[in-house]
């Protein structure tokens, strides 16, 4: 019976992931408790060769891998999840690729949306009759929806799939863009840019379907350039709508007028990134999540355990505080910069536009730069590498923010803001090196956490900064990079036993990569053998020990006790 | 990065802010008499009404104080109550830096007496509490003297401007629409994924 389940799953090809023989040496070496997959693999072993198929013993046994004529039908080459171990940038091949492209072009459209405001702050604030408390108050309810909607994002991938969550997120949205044409009161204002500011949850979206679609050798860059092309929207809005708003005028409508119209461009782009995602998109390598449910291909993992073992990591909790001052800073800016610009240094609506734009479209390089540079660290120093940069990248941040307010000419703010940019969306990239390797079960729940503490970071920075007229906003940028360095500070308490921290090396027990990870699971589980991506994982994260791979020490046998 | 640090830092020290020359407006004489139509506490609709301006040399100061004066620019400024929380409407000393006067009204060249105009409040103009102020300038095109239609507190003769919405019918019905059909286009898109899934379930 066991075996010949097993035996239909099990498909023969030239490429593997894990050779038979080794598990079987493992099998003979090991304790009882770990050994679950190899005493499976042992037994499927005994029973093929038992069916007497020979050509076994050229080729190797992975689980899970398709046989040649399914394989070819992918155009990027796959791993044995079919998960593919290549970015191509500019193709468009279904599904890994295309996917790449939707995602990212529909987290676009959601910032472009987000922030199609600001720019044209100067026309609404008169149209409306705004005070500053009431701008400040906007700003705030863009970013502070997303904060939960993060969370509960990384959730609904988890039981609906990325495709059908961020189309649905997109598509709801949008009525709030399009009902910004109609707003005639700061209070109806502060309400659509409120529900506006939940289509940001599609990054987690992003960044989900991102993992689910790559492996882990590309999955850094993946996400990086995913993130950070979405992140662009933020900027390219402020070069978007000025130049709609001055088409609309200029045709003839009247500035009170063409500024409604005007939100009718990002409204648009978000429907049809939503329509473009649904029916162009897909879940998995292997099909949607609705089919694969059906079909009994996919697990589903226990929800409360999963959301246990995220909030209970703290280095989870410190990232989401960290993020918030660089991920939180630059939403912020995003909001905070034109009006800054336009009123401190009487530029028109149109320069302010692209002088703040500047900021924002420094993501094109920069947060994928600091997802390389992360990679690149790691490489020689290990996960310690990817701490200290972290922290010297986002610290040097703050320190260019303090220039930030202090400077009084046109030119040299705008020289500083961009090296600040530079800085603030590189600590982005470097947040997310990190992230995948805090939990491999809650990875994603982890990750909406993170990205919620980005729109935290967001909230309280406008809360005591930004909003009414406590502070001149010259003031408030200084201030804001004294709390960026200070809140940077807590990345030194960060410490994984396997790897060390910022101060101190690895834990002086043995401590491996896989007591960390199946720290997350019990016996009970560990039994149904549903932890086996997690020991996969595990074994790939050891790259994670930087140039001390070699001297490895191999699992041992025992009950792991638990990290917290 | 440290060079760049550097370069930063020392222009920074090179190009602080110093107040280039500009015209105060407390070195002003208030030399015009300015008065408007409109009664305190008046509102006006923008693009609709009108305000008639009439303005003349103050008789009482010496003679030859206006012979500087070329021309005289009319400008709508923001009473207090319309500043209150918005520093972009922020009054400084320093005319290059205020904002008090952000609407340009017309230019009239100079004449000690007897004139005046009509003005229609244009469509742009929000909606606020407002008063009238008259700078005049020199023929080197600096401000020299002023007058308002309010008092030095800036509390009598006030008036309100009420702007245009923006809002038209056809928009209000296109916002409405495209929002109903994104909400019932996510239906669709719910019912034809239980579809699909009922399909390759019966597969």
């Amino acid at each position: 019976m066991w075996p010949s389940r097993l035996h239909k799953k099990l498909y023969v090809t030239p490429q593997s992931t894990i050779s038979p023989f080794k598990l079987i040496a493992q099998a003979a070496e090991c304790g009882q408790a770990d050994c679950t997959r190899s005493q499976s693999v042992l037994r499927i072993w005994k029973s093929l060769k038992l069916a007497n198929i020979q050509r076994l013993s050229n080729m190797e046994v992975s689980y899970g891998a398709p046989p040649e004529s399914v394989q070819k039908k992918f155009a990027l080459p796959v791993d044995s999840e079919h998960k593919a171990t290549e970015f191509r940038l500019f193709s468009v091949a279904a599904p890994h690729m295309r996917a790449f492209h939707l995602s990212w072009v529909s987290f676009f459209a959601c910032f472009v949306s987000t922030f199609a405001a600001p720019p044209l702050l100067p026309i609404i604030r008169d149209d409306l009759d705004l005070t500053a408390t009431d701008i400040g108050n906007a700003g705030i309810a863009a970013v502070s929806g997303a904060a939960f909607a993060r969370v509960a994002m990384g959730t609904a991938c988890d039981l609906f799939g990325p495709r059908l969550a961020s189309s649905a997120l997109t598509l709801i949205t949008a009525p709030a863009v399009y009902c910004t044409a109609i707003a005639n009161s700061p209070a109806s204002f502060i309400l659509v840019r409120f529900f506006t500011g939940f289509s940001l949850a599609t990054f987690v979206s992003t960044q989900f379907w991102m993992s689910s679609l790559f492996s882990s050798k590309v999955v850094g860059t993946a996400n990086g350039v995913a993130g950070g092309w979405g992140n662009l929207g933020g900027g390219a809005t402020q070069l978007i709508m000025p130049l709609v708003f001055d088409l609309i005028h200029n045709i003839g409508a009247t500035k009170f007028t063409a500024w409604r119209i005007a939100f009718f461009i990002p409204a648009l782009f978000q429907t049809l990134s939503a329509y473009g995602i649904f029916f162009l998109g897909q879940d998995l390598p292997d099909g949607n999540y609705s089919q694969l449910h059906k079909s009994g291909d996919k697990h589903k993992d226990n929800f409360s355990q999963v959301f246990y073992h995220a909030i209970t990591n703290y280095r989870g909790w410190i990232l989401a505080l960290t993020y918030g001052y660089c991920f939180g800073v630059e939403l912020t800016i995003d909001n905070i910069i034109a009006q800054y610009f336009y009123d401190r240094f009487n530029v028109n609506l149109h320069t302010a536009g692209i002088i703040a734009a500047s900021f924002g479209l420094a993501n094109l390089f920069s947060r994928p730069a600091g997802g390389i540079l992360s990679d690149i660290m790691a490489k020689r120093y290990g996960m310690r590498g990817r701490l200290w940069t972290l922290w010297i990248v986002q610290t040097l941040g703050g320190i260019f923010c303090i220039f930030l307010g202090k400077v009084g000419s046109l030119g040299v703010s705008i020289a500083v803001m961009i090296i600040f940019s530079v800085f603030v969306q590189a600590a982005c990239g470097l947040t997310f090196g990190i992230v995948p390797f805090v939990s491999r079960r809650s990875l994603g729940i982890v990750s909406g956490m993170t990205g919620g503490g980005g729109n935290v970071g967001a909230v309280l920075t406008q809360v005591i900064f930004f909003r009414g007229s406590r502070y001149s906003t010259e003031t408030g940028i200084t201030l804001m990079g004294i709390m960026i360095i200070c809140c940077s500070l807590v990345i030194m308490s960060i410490y994984f036993p396997q790897w060390g921290g910022m101060f101190c090396g690895p834990s002086s027990k043995v401590t491996t990569e896989e007591d960390y990870y199946m720290s997350e699971w019990n016996s009970a589980e560990k039994e149904r053998g549903i932890h086996m991506a997690s020991m996969k994982f595990s074994e790939n994260s050891r790259s994670e020990r930087g140039r001390r791979v070699e001297s490895a020490p191999t699992p041992i046998n025992g009950t792991p006790s638990t990290y917290v | 990065m440290a060079i760049q640090g550097f370069l930063v830092v020392s222009l920074l020290f090179s190009c602080l802010a110093a107040t280039s020359y500009g015209v105060t407006f407390s070195s002003l004489q208030e030399s015009l008499v300015v008065t408007a139509s409109p009664k305190h506490g008046q509102v006006l609709r923008a693009g609709e009404d009108n305000i008639v301006v009439t303005w003349s040399f103050n008789k009482s100061l010496a003679a030859g104080t206006d012979s500087s004066y070329k021309t005289v620019k009319f400008k709508l400024c923001y009473a207090p109550v319309s500043q209150q929380d918005r520093a972009w409407r922020k009054t400084e000393d320093h005319l290059n830096k205020d904002k008090t006067c952000q609407h340009n009204i017309v230019t009239k060249p100079y004449s000690s007496s007897n004139n005046t105009f009509t003005w229609t409040a244009e469509r742009d103009v929000p909606t606020a509490t407002y008063f009238i102020r008259a700078y005049a300038y020199n023929s080197a095109d600096h401000e020299v003297a002023y007058g308002q239609t309010t008092d030095a507190h800036k509390t009598t003769n006030l008036f309100n401007v009420q702007a245009i919405s923006g809002r038209h019918v056809s928009l209000d019905i296109a916002s409405i629409c495209f929002s109903a059909f994104a909400v019932v286009s996510l239906f669709g898109f719910f019912f034809l994924e239980k579809r699909k899934a009922k399909k390759s379930q019966a597969k």
